[in-house]
């Protein structure tokens, strides 16, 4: 072969290791894996559309989002083999059956957690929160004498970080008259936390609060387990004299046959005390959840007329007074006011940080905004405004220690107070996000590119040299 | 250092620029011009090297080897900017054509390389969504799969060995 023809095979060797590595880059290291909990969901990003309004005693917020289907089924209690199984526990992602509820909630601040306007959520995604790869363990947090003894967190949940002396360890809770004093500061944020089946059956939103951790106001919850362990079984059934069953079957949730004209929920009003003689079959499935109208403080928000799922798409509106007399559960809001928001939404049956999310946004009563919450007379508005459109996306495992730590080349920026949105984009931070959860595989394969790549170009330049004639070729 | 690293990177960007322009000139002309300009390329080249090492040393920094090599945009920024240094040692010889697909390869490399630049100290251009269609989201890290290392090792080891097999053929004076 003559030194022309080895040129031309070099080059040709040289262009297609570059065309192979164009190809493939970027694949063999990104993978759901659930044993570290890593579950990533297409597409990375999604929309959603927000509204607000105002009038002298309430506000209304309308989200409206699409979703392939309405999620209204949460964990069920099913009869199998004689017995009463739980189907729908959590797992990473979307759960297989479908039974997880779809669900809106919104973080709103009014000032009185600086970082929040600024980072939104992600401050609130502290060290050692559940379902990430490494999460705190379950028995430290049960033992922990705040965490677990008095507040009676099973889990790392959201928290915000001046509730921590040291921002990288999730145990550090500052003291408890410290605790009640930064909230008497207004250091929390206020979550407005809707379920297509755990409250929107009560035309009612969860009422719940970020502070030391993710809180229900203070007041009765919506929802309880329908399961007595002393008998090991469900504690209610279907009445079947008001709901004209005495429970669901497993076949008609699955496939998706129960609509908003069904009963496809464990209302209290609507149940009986369950009766093991009740002649059970196979397949017969309760809601593992049963439905009470929400008190106190923690029922501050209802549902303005239906939250419904149409045509691919929720439609919710949320109605709260604008002072609902509990200022250290609720951001108290006002004729003018400037406030924060950051959203989320659970779809597809993705459960707890599966989720998609929104950087922060600014909302104003009656004053310009970038979410303007529209001023009206009567019962209701009339929803003239113009939507603002949100994109939400898959925040990964990104943790406010992380974003702090050398490890982020804008930990200064943050120091700063530079707000992440000058800085990155929802699309960005989605694949930031999902890179997070393969940091140490990806941060290697990369050293050894790098390295592959000089080889290559100095092989190639060492074989060009061998076979280059002294003049013209 | 990031001010540094931006005025530093002007110099070997000039130079490099320079000599890709005169190496695609070479490549179209055998006039006295085009010569006189190839003879320009060595010292352009070498300055360029230089102040491109300058550049590299002062950009690494910028964070810390912990930061960069944390962050897809560092990752992808530090990865070009080594493949485009060490790309310059193989500008040499007469073989034109390679040389100016090389050259070309070279300012295309460099464009990317200070798009990322830009994008880690906040400046953007629209070429990172010129890139998105051809297969490359800059915000990923550029990373091949271990079944493409072991393509690019064989690939490298069989260039030098078809560059030996060569050398060999013309010393021992087979045909060329």
């Amino acid at each position: 072969m003559r030194r022309l023809q080895l040129l031309y095979v070099v080059l040709a060797l040289f262009l297609g290791a570059l065309g192979v590595s164009w190809v493939t880059h970027g694949t063999g290291i990104v993978r759901n894996d659930p044993d570290r909990h890593i579950a990533i969901p297409t597409p990375l990003t999604m929309p959603l559309q927000v509204k607000a309004a105002y009038n002298d005693q309430d506000i209304f917020f309308r989200y409206r989002w699409p979703s392939a289907r309405p999620g209204i089924h949460h964990d069920v209690l099913v009869f199998q083999g004689g017995k009463w199984v739980v189907r729908g526990e959590a797992a990473a992602g979307s759960e297989p059956n479908g039974l997880a509820e779809d669900r809106v909630a919104m973080m709103l601040d009014d000032g009185g957690v600086p970082e929040f306007g600024r980072y939104g959520g992600y401050i609130t995604v502290g060290d050692g929160i559940t379902t990430f790869s490494q999460s705190a363990d379950a028995k430290a947090v049960r033992a922990h004498p705040d965490l677990g003894q008095r507040m009676k967190q099973v889990e790392v949940s959201k928290y915000l970080p001046a509730t921590r002396r040291v921002v990288g360890d999730w145990s550090a809770l500052v003291s408890e008259s410290e605790l009640a004093a930064q909230r008497k500061a207004g250091y929390f944020l206020d979550l407005w936390h809707w379920r297509a089946h755990r409250s929107n059956p009560l035309n009612i939103s969860d009422d719940q609060n970020i502070g030391a951790a993710r809180l229900g106001d203070a007041g009765r919850s919506s929802y309880s387990t329908n399961w007595d362990r002393e008998a090991k079984q469900p504690k209610l059934m279907l009445d079947p004299a008001r709901a004209g069953r005495k429970g669901l079957r497993w076949d008609d949730i699955v496939q998706g046959r129960l609509g908003f004209g069904d009963i496809y929920y464990l209302r209290a009003d609507q149940a009986v005390p369950f009766d093991p003689k009740a002649g059970w079959a196979e397949g017969d499935t309760l809601p593992r959840r049963i439905l009470t109208p929400a008190d106190g403080s923690r029922g501050d928000i209802a549902v303005s007329g239906e939250g419904r799922w149409k045509d691919g798409y929720w439609d919710v509106i949320l109605q709260r007074r604008l002072d609902t007399g509990h200022p250290l559960d609720d951001k108290i809001l006002r004729d003018q006011g400037a406030y924060q928001v950051a959203f989320s939404v659970h779809r597809n049956a993705q459960q707890e940080r599966w989720h998609y999310v929104s950087l922060p946004f600014s909302l104003g009563l009656g004053r310009p905004s970038e979410i303007v919450a529209a001023k009206f007379t009567g019962a209701a508005p009339d929803w003239r405004q113009a939507w603002t459109d949100v994109t939400l996306f898959y925040p990964g495992q990104v943790s406010w220690p992380l974003l702090n730590s050398k490890k982020h080349a804008g930990a200064t920026s943050i120091d700063k107070g530079v707000p992440v949105k000058y800085r990155h984009s929802e699309s960005q931070l989605a694949h930031y996000g999902v890179e997070a959860e393969f940091a140490d595989a990806i941060r290697r394969q990369w050293l050894f590119t790098v390295f592959a790549g000089v080889l290559l170009i100095a092989g190639f330049g060492i074989a060009l040299n061998l076979l280059a004639p002294k003049q013209g070729v | 250092m990031a001010a540094y690293h931006v005025v530093l990177v002007h110099f070997p960007i000039a130079l490099w620029m320079t000599a890709t322009l005169a190496i695609v000139w070479r490549a179209l002309s055998d006039g006295p011009l085009a010569k006189a300009v190839d003879r320009a390329l060595v010292p352009l080249l070498t300055l360029g090297l230089i102040a491109g090492l300058v550049a590299y040393a002062v950009g690494t920094q910028v964070w810390s080897w912990e930061t960069v090599s944390s962050t897809p945009l560092g990752r992808n920024h530090l990865l070009l900017a080594t493949r485009w240094i060490q790309g310059e040692a193989v500008w040499d010889g007469v073989m034109r054509w390679i040389m100016a697909g090389l050259a070309i390869l070279g300012s295309v490399l460099l464009g990317i390389t200070g798009t990322l630049g830009g994008h880690l100290v906040g400046i953007y251009t629209q070429v990172s969504d010129a890139l998105r269609p051809l297969g490359w989201e800059v915000y990923t890290t550029f990373y091949v799969p271990t079944s493409t290392l072991m393509v690019i090792g064989a690939v490298t080891v069989l260039m030098i060995g078809l560059g030996l097999w060569g050398r060999m053929r013309r010393s021992t004076g087979a045909p060329s």
